[in-house]
């Protein structure tokens, strides 16, 4: 207890802050579960305010649209044709990702009756030699957790999971230059293996720090870790 | 002002958002029916474009289809989670611009100083706004400037921009405001 009181998850919460300030306060959202859980508690009561904002109906024809972006058996068709310009530049992105996956895949065993465990993390880069390869040791102790990541691939591999407790998932997060969690997958027993999106590439560069935090099922609601970090590490070049 | 939200609305929506989590297209227009109002006035508040807003209630909806399994009943009401997203989105799409547009458009209407009529509370928890009768007993440029932060997305240095005034003037109606806040909210439990 002090005479000042600490407003600065309020702060957080609210967003009223930037720069190295916000920066300060998420690493304490990492470090501190009690700082996680005030945010939390504060972005709840703000929340409160949602209540007050006014509402204003969207185009009649919104909702085809985005219907018709999530294509699938759903998929109702409409007369506009392009849904949103920026839907295509992802989708082709994916498919430019999921591409890559099969250029670089190792060729496939002739008959694979049951399914293979992940290969180890040292023969998960069959990568042409271009782009940087890092590696980062999450967590201290016996039993870190490996990442490799293939420049060139934007392939990023875990290698196991933390313990996580019964009914909760463990979430990989970047920090980079911004100080701002980025979330990246959730993590699996046999831990995880991805592709990366672009914007995800960027900031997978030698010295930015790799998290795992213990998450909600489906990973943090929020965007940003809202359970204990379990485990982290720097990423360095090999 | 005390009143409660009809548990029957949110709990609809509560199972409706499971049900999109399950990938329910059918159930996820439920979702959409229910929300979308609230979310476009989110939306387009803080973008302060009406074009730039359906684009990023459109990426909301998205985000919404492909996460909705995330969403932990008991943690934050339905809406709340929805309302968050929209408006978390909504602001990275500003800052994305470089903070050109920091003013509200015109068309954006106002926002209500006293808690809404019962049929259109989602949030609060059968609870009273806690939150909203606090905010009535700060001093008015404390309450106008958290007001501001949290209804038009705004950092302390862009509510200084927009009232003219230093940052540490901003940032001072801001703190005080909070630290009574959080003793308005601790002494009601």
């Amino acid at each position: 207890m002090t005479d000042e009181p600490d407003l600065q998850a309020a702060e957080l919460a609210l967003g009223v802050l930037d720069g190295e300030a916000r920066a300060a306060a998420l690493r304490r959202v990492l470090a501190e579960p009690d700082f996680a859980a005030e945010v939390e508690r504060w972005r709840l009561y703000f929340a409160q305010l949602f209540d007050l904002w006014p509402e204003v109906e969207p185009p009649e024809d919104l909702i085809e649209r985005i219907d018709a972006s999530l294509g699938g058996p759903g998929h109702v068709r409409t007369r506009r044709a392009a849904p949103w310009p920026l839907i295509a530049i992802a989708s082709s992105a994916l498919a430019a990702c999921l591409l890559v996956i099969l250029l670089l895949r190792p060729a496939p065993e002739p008959v694979a009756p049951s399914p293979t465990p992940p290969a180890p993390i040292a023969s998960a880069t069959p990568a042409p030699a271009s782009g940087p390869t890092l590696i980062a040791m999450l967590g201290e102790g016996k039993t870190p957790i490996a990442a490799a990541y293939d420049g060139a691939a934007g392939r990023l591999r875990v290698a196991s999971q933390p313990t996580t407790p019964s009914g909760r998932v463990a979430q990989l997060w970047v920090i980079g230059g911004d100080a701002t969690p980025h979330p990246l997958g959730l993590l699996g027993p046999d831990g995880l293996e991805l592709v990366l999106a672009p914007a995800d590439r960027a900031r997978i560069v030698a010295g930015a720090t790799l998290a795992i935090s213990i998450e909600p099922p489906g990973g943090s609601p929020t965007g940003l870790p809202t359970g204990p970090v379990v485990a982290t590490g720097a990423l360095s070049r090999v | 002002m005390v009143r409660t939200a009809s548990p029957d609305a949110r709990a609809y929506l509560a199972a409706m958002l499971i049900a999109t989590g399950s990938e329910d297209r059918a159930a996820f227009r439920e979702v959409y029916r229910l929300t979308s109002a609230k979310l476009f006035g989110i939306c387009l508040r803080i973008c302060g474009d009406r074009s730039a807003a359906e684009d990023v209630l459109h990426d909301v909806y998205l985000t919404i289809w492909r996460r909705a399994g995330a969403w932990e009943p008991g943690r934050a009401s339905p809406i709340t989670w929805l309302a968050t997203v929209a408006r978390n989105r909504a602001i990275d799409w500003r800052r994305a611009q470089g903070g050109r547009q920091t003013r509200p458009i015109a068309e954006a209407p106002d926002i209500a100083d006293s808690a809404p009529d019962a049929e259109a509370m989602l949030v609060a928890d059968g609870e009273r706004h806690r939150l909203v009768d606090c905010l009535e007993e700060l001093e008015d440029r404390s309450r106008a400037a958290i007001r501001t932060a949290f209804f038009d997305g705004l950092t302390y240095a862009e509510i200084a921009e927009r009232a003219a005034v230093p940052l540490g003037t901003a940032k001072s109606w801001i703190r005080r405001g909070l630290a009574r806040l959080k003793e308005c909210l601790d002494r009601d439990g």
